[in-house]
């Protein structure tokens, strides 16, 4: 008798144990929303047909989860009040201006290198705007869809000023500190061995222990993107020499056009998001800004007022609908995104721009107009 | 109970037969296991499709395209072969690292039983400081605060010849291959025979005449002397190399990396400080009448420890002690935040440069699973001899 009891309560624990179980996962399984609701039917690529955009659960949830990094000055660091700021963080803003109408909606999530595209597979964020360079394998391998080129950058070394080297090949034979996790790692290897270049490469996965062994010379040199080596010597302490004390060499290692991306297969998420990016780039070239978007709302060039989303003046026989794209986004998305966050020009000046510690001219991140390759495709 | 049930010899039905029951419970229990676990690969699998990502493990043949410290891998070697490298660093932290805490954990530990009241106070105080913080800790201590503040290469420390410190790494002399070394290995291998039978007939010689038998130095005296006209006969086919010092590295001789050396000074204190901990517990743990005994016969106090505790005590430390190996072999993954590339950092690199993470760390898994395994194995088989036979 009691042989019996005690397997019945066995087999109750058992059951209750499973079933609870079941539950539980059911109910992350649609937490995941666009994620889960294909499961088991191996569908690949193509937009969402049973679960709905991303788009739609962004705007129902009213916040955006964005992926940021915290350790870049300049694009994407912890601000002395503790909130993130940089040039990566506006475009999160200007996204959330866009799709929520609110640039505070953002909910930042900080990512490591390593961490960051299983975040986004796994959903954890929306979307990653985390200086993140744009290559082939990330598009194919990484489940990744990468969009506007926000920063056209290159991977540069830092080498301590007293130390001689004018060039790459002055290197060879040093150790070379990188951060894990980057491309920086993969075009190290590549440049210097097509120069026949010989190094040491040390891969830390934290920036705090890098400087540390940059500091106490356990490497003679710090390869990034220029970009970052530029916040890091504008933040470098005095105690070490201050930003003196380094140098940047100028030969050019890689491409490495920076920009926001999105999870694949979502392709209504990922055009919203685009065109978040793109109207702050069409802003400048128009001659728009924070400053007079209130007062370009009356203008009299079509293309300003199909931009702000201003329907065109009734004598220019116009239809009295403002434009509306198709993208999901409110048809003045741009306006919000303009008044609350700046166009391109303003906030590639306020975080890293000539009058900025990071001192960066636009260079390659100039509009075309001037010579750059910052080209926004029409809003039409 | 009441005895009045008849005693027929009827069986109880179906639903109420305790064998029954038990059967159909443990086929509903493997059954839902199984589907729970084929519920959640096929999620995954699934997910991974839809997301475009390859599943499978085809990934392991793509060129690595990282270089990797401290070794002769190119980057033009699969992604299996970096695996590879990871996995013999990690044993070589593992396997020094396990040989330094023991020695440095029997010596603490019986330290802290010394009737000399500094050295157990010292012994006391080094176990209370390592076991109680956290071991990535001590190994950035010993990365940043020590390792690293050592000079500089311009400024290294140097013995002319025999050995250059800095803080990219400490160099010693070293062999280097300058000739053929088959017929030395041959003579080296004849030489293992000869010691082993001078041991075997020092033994018997032992039994038969109990005189000393000192195998040790009859069978180590043999083995170097047969070595030692093995190498000149040889025509000496290895050569002592020592380390130069240049602008940034030093070439020639033995390089200890400061990564490594972190790691394994880190995680040696920090195992040691554990297994002295287990050493005084099974000391104290051998009968207090064996040690009286051992007095009574006369033994000294380090003849008592060698013949009488130690023996004893040995038995009973041996699955705690196991544990604590374990234990040194998994942390040696902290490396990671030293850059050390053991077989979990060269795992994220690759997972870095596309490698699927769910494939990776499976497969990472799977290798630290091998390994534990086999240092289980190997102190399963001590324990098994050690171990009293009623009790086996």
């Amino acid at each position: 008798m009691r042989g019996i009891q005690g397997w019945a309560l066995g087999v109750l624990l058992a059951v209750a144990l499973f079933v609870g179980a079941g539950c539980s996962l059911g109910g992350d399984d649609d937490d995941n929303g666009a994620a889960a609701t294909d499961t088991g039917e191996g569908e690949a690529g193509g937009s969402q047909e049973g679960g709905g955009s991303l788009l739609q659960e962004v705007i129902d949830r009213g916040t955006l989860r964005c992926g940021v990094n915290d350790s870049v000055p300049g694009f994407g660091f912890t601000g002395e009040a503790g909130d993130p700021e940089g040039f990566d963080i506006d475009f999160c803003r200007a996204v959330a201006a866009a799709v929520l109408g609110d640039a505070e909606a953002v909910e930042f999530t900080v990512l490591t290198a390593e961490q960051r595209f299983t975040a986004l597979q796994a959903g954890e964020v929306d979307v990653l705007i985390r200086n993140t360079t744009w290559t082939s394998s990330r598009d194919g391998t990484e489940g990744a869809r990468f969009l506007h080129t926000t920063f056209y950058d290159n991977q540069r070394m830092m080498v301590p000023a007293d130390s001689g080297v004018q060039s790459l090949e002055d290197l060879d034979g040093e150790t070379i500190c990188v951060l894990a996790g980057t491309t920086t790692e993969l075009n190290l290897e590549t440049v210097f061995q097509a120069r026949g270049i010989a190094y040491e490469p040390l891969a830390f996965e934290e920036t705090d222990p890098l400087q540390e062994a940059f500091i106490q010379g356990r490497c003679g040199a710090w390869t990034s993107d220029a970009s970052q080596l530029a916040g890091i010597r504008s933040n470098w302490p005095e105690g070490q020499g201050g930003p003196e004390a380094l140098v940047i060499l100028e030969e050019n290692m890689s491409k490495e056009p920076l920009g926001p991306l999105v999870r694949d297969g979502d392709d209504d998420w990922a055009d919203a998001v685009n065109w978040a990016v793109i109207s702050t780039i069409a802003a400048e070239e128009l001659g728009v800004n924070s400053g007079n978007v209130q007062e370009m709302l009356e203008s009299e060039d079509p293309e300003v007022l199909r931009l702000l989303g201003q329907p065109a003046p009734a004598e220019a026989g116009g239809t009295p609908e403002p434009f509306d794209a198709g993208l999901g986004l409110p048809a003045d998305f741009a306006v919000q995104v303009i008044e609350q966050v700046g166009n391109y020009g303003e906030i590639y000046d306020r975080h890293v721009g000539p009058d900025t510690p990071l001192e960066l001219e636009r260079g390659f991140n100039a509009l075309w107009t001037d010579g750059g390759l910052q080209y926004a495709p029409p809003y039409r | 109970m009441t005895a009045a049930a008849p005693t027929t010899a009827r069986k109880p039905p179906l639903w109420r037969n305790v064998r029954v029951l038990r059967f159909v419970l443990q086929a509903v229990f493997l059954l839902a296991v199984g589907g729970l676990l084929l519920y959640l690969v096929d999620n995954v699998v699934g997910n991974l499709e839809r997301l475009g990502i390859p599943t499978g493990f085809g990934y392991l043949d793509q060129p690595a395209g990282f270089a990797i410290p401290d070794s002769d891998f190119s980057s033009a070697q699969s992604l299996g072969d970096a695996l590879l490298v990871g996995v013999q660093n990690t044993l070589k932290v593992s396997l020094l690292g396990i040989v330094l805490a023991t020695l440095l954990g029997v010596a603490i530990g019986v330290a802290r039983l010394s009737t000399n009241w500094l050295v157990r106070r010292a012994a006391a105080l080094y176990v209370e400081t390592f076991r109680n913080i956290p071991v990535l800790v001590i190994i950035l201590f010993w990365y940043l605060g020590v390792v690293l503040r050592l000079p500089p290469i311009g400024d290294a420390f140097e013995i002319s010849g025999v050995t250059v410190i800095s803080n990219r790494g400490l160099v010693v002399p070293w062999f280097d291959q300058v000739g053929g070394a088959l017929l030395f290995a041959l003579i080296a291998l004849f030489g293992l025979g000869a010691a082993a039978a001078v041991w075997a007939w020092r033994g018997r010689r032992f039994d038969r005449t109990g005189q000393p038998h000192r195998r040790l130095l009859w069978a180590g005296g043999t083995l170097l002397v047969l070595l030692a006209i093995g190498f000149f006969a040889t025509g000496s086919p290895w050569a002592v190399e020592t380390p130069e010092r240049g602008e940034r590295s030093t070439t020639g001789g033995f390089r200890l990396s400061p990564e490594y050396a972190a790691l394994l000074i880190g995680l040696a204190l920090y195992t040691a400080s554990h297994i002295a901990e287990i050493v005084r517990g099974s000391i104290l743990a051998v009968a207090r009448g064996q040690t009286e005994a051992a007095n009574a016969l006369g033994l000294s106090g380090f003849q008592r420890l060698r013949l009488v505790v130690l023996p004893q005590a040995f038995r009973i430390s041996v699955p705690p002690i196991a544990n604590q190996y374990l234990n040194l072999m998994k942390n040696s993954s902290l490396g990671i935040a030293i850059s050390y590339y053991e077989l979990t950092k060269i795992t994220r690199v690759s997972i870095a440069q596309q490698a699927p993470a769910v494939q990776a760390i499976l497969l990472l898994m799977a290798i630290y699973l091998l390994i534990s395994l086999a240092i289980a194995l190997v102190t399963n088989l001590v324990n098994r001899r050690l171990s009293l036979k009623g009790r086996r």
